[in-house]
């Protein structure tokens, strides 16, 4: 199977969805028959190139953090070039993975309808869309909080390398939690109240001497 | 009322959308109202670049030179911003979206429980109504309305406001003045 994977994030090679899409198209390389092809939407003048091998791929997976609730505009241009490139008739598989920073899944549902429906505007089999929330900040994290996370990505891609679908129970896994459980809650907050759920945040802000202005307003009226 | 359009029509042949809000302005500028179009595809807008300088390096200042400042001042003043767009490929005009996710430098990277939910902390006491003015072209669909409005409501939601209303340029200008009226 020849996988055309398009990394939808505005960081590029540099971001967290470039670490999940290592770790898939790992596993799918697994299987010696599969050939993959990674193609990255950050520069709108690669749009029309990477959209012309969106229509003699056999699959192709789409892959984006969340911002602002939805595609990063970048994905949203890509999308639009694929309208005006794409001729008459079916399209490749397609299939997507949606990462964002927030822990539930339930933020990345609303995009995955807008997916779903590309899909069928696409005239493209569906293959799904892939949640996963908590992604930011694994790049700070120590090796043994991502195992886990990168395991499922690699096993997901294997999968998807035998089956070309993605694994609905790894799928489930990775999605995790809808919404914060009550003790999840209470958790948050209790670690909140002691500075625990900022530590990231605070860490960055230290590092670049710009913890005491953080709650700036410069375009207060 | 102080009211921001923000237009993301993309495209200036296209009349239908442009005339909507050029009557809806008139409209409620005879009003009373304040308002203030920003037509994006006569501006510098760039995309986030995911940098999170806004956040971690110059708090609440984004690190790109373009046209946004202007944006972020007139939207901080106003009491309701409209976002206008054509349905494109089922969703807003790319050049809306871009200037959407400009707003993080607005918000706060601190995530606190709000309805029951992780959402971003506030970096302002107080942010303007949001409202959604969208324009059906042959290529959509009601349901390609209703994915859109449903997603803005997240927006509204993280952008610590409440999506008030979404209307269509099928409907008659009047209905858009009661909306925005009880908004």
């Amino acid at each position: 199977m020849r996988l055309l994977l398009l990394n939808g994030s505005p960081r590029g090679t540099a971001g967290n969805t470039a670490i999940l899409l290592k770790h898939f198209t790992e596993g799918f390389l697994a299987n010696n028959n599969n050939s993959a092809e990674t193609g990255y939407l950050k520069r709108a003048i690669d749009h029309r190139k990477l959209a012309e091998k969106f229509t003699g791929a056999s699959a192709v997976i789409i892959a984006f953090p969340l911002y602002a609730d939805s595609m990063p505009g970048i994905v949203k241009d890509f999308i639009e070039t694929l309208g005006r490139v794409r001729g008459k008739g079916p399209s490749p598989k397609i299939g997507f993975i949606v990462q964002s920073g927030f822990p539930e899944a339930v933020h990345s549902r609303y995009v995955e309808k807008y997916l779903e429906k590309l899909a069928r505007r696409l005239d493209a089999p569906y293959l799904g869309t892939v949640i996963r929330g908590g992604v930011e900040g694994i790049q700070a994290m120590p090796p043994f909080m991502t195992r886990r996370l990168f395991m499922a990505f690699r096993s997901l891609g294997r999968h998807f390398g035998v089956t070309k679908e993605f694994h609905p129970i790894i799928v489930k896994k990775l999605a995790a939690k809808e919404r914060l459980s009550m003790v999840k809650k209470a958790v948050f907050r209790a670690c909140q109240s002691i500075g625990l759920t900022n530590m990231y945040w605070n860490m960055m802000l230290k590092k670049n001497g710009a913890f005491e202005r953080r709650f700036d307003r410069p375009y207060q009226p | 009322m102080n009211i921001v359009i923000l237009n993301g029509n993309p495209d200036p042949n296209a009349r239908e959308l442009e005339r909507y809000i050029d009557a809806l302005t008139a409209e409620l500028a005879a009003k009373g109202h304040e308002v203030n179009a920003h037509t994006l595809r006569d501006m510098n807008i760039r995309s986030c670049t995911g940098c999170w300088s806004c956040w971690v390096k110059t708090p609440g200042m984004c690190a790109q030179h373009d046209d946004m400042p202007v944006v972020y001042t007139s939207v901080m003043a106003a009491d309701l911003v409209l976002f206008a767009s054509p349905i494109i490929m089922g969703f807003v005009s790319a050049l809306l979206k871009r200037a959407n996710e400009r707003f993080i430098p607005l918000i706060h990277p601190y995530l606190v429980i709000d309805r029951g939910e992780c959402h971003h902390l506030k970096r302002y006491t107080r942010y303007p109504e949001l409202g959604l003015i969208l324009h059906k072209g042959a290529d959509a669909d009601d349901e390609d309305i209703k994915i859109t409005s449903d997603i803005y409501a997240r927006i509204a939601l993280n952008f610590k406001t409440t999506l008030r209303f979404s209307i269509q340029t099928s409907q008659p200008i009047q209905e858009a003045l009661h909306a925005i009226a009880a908004a």
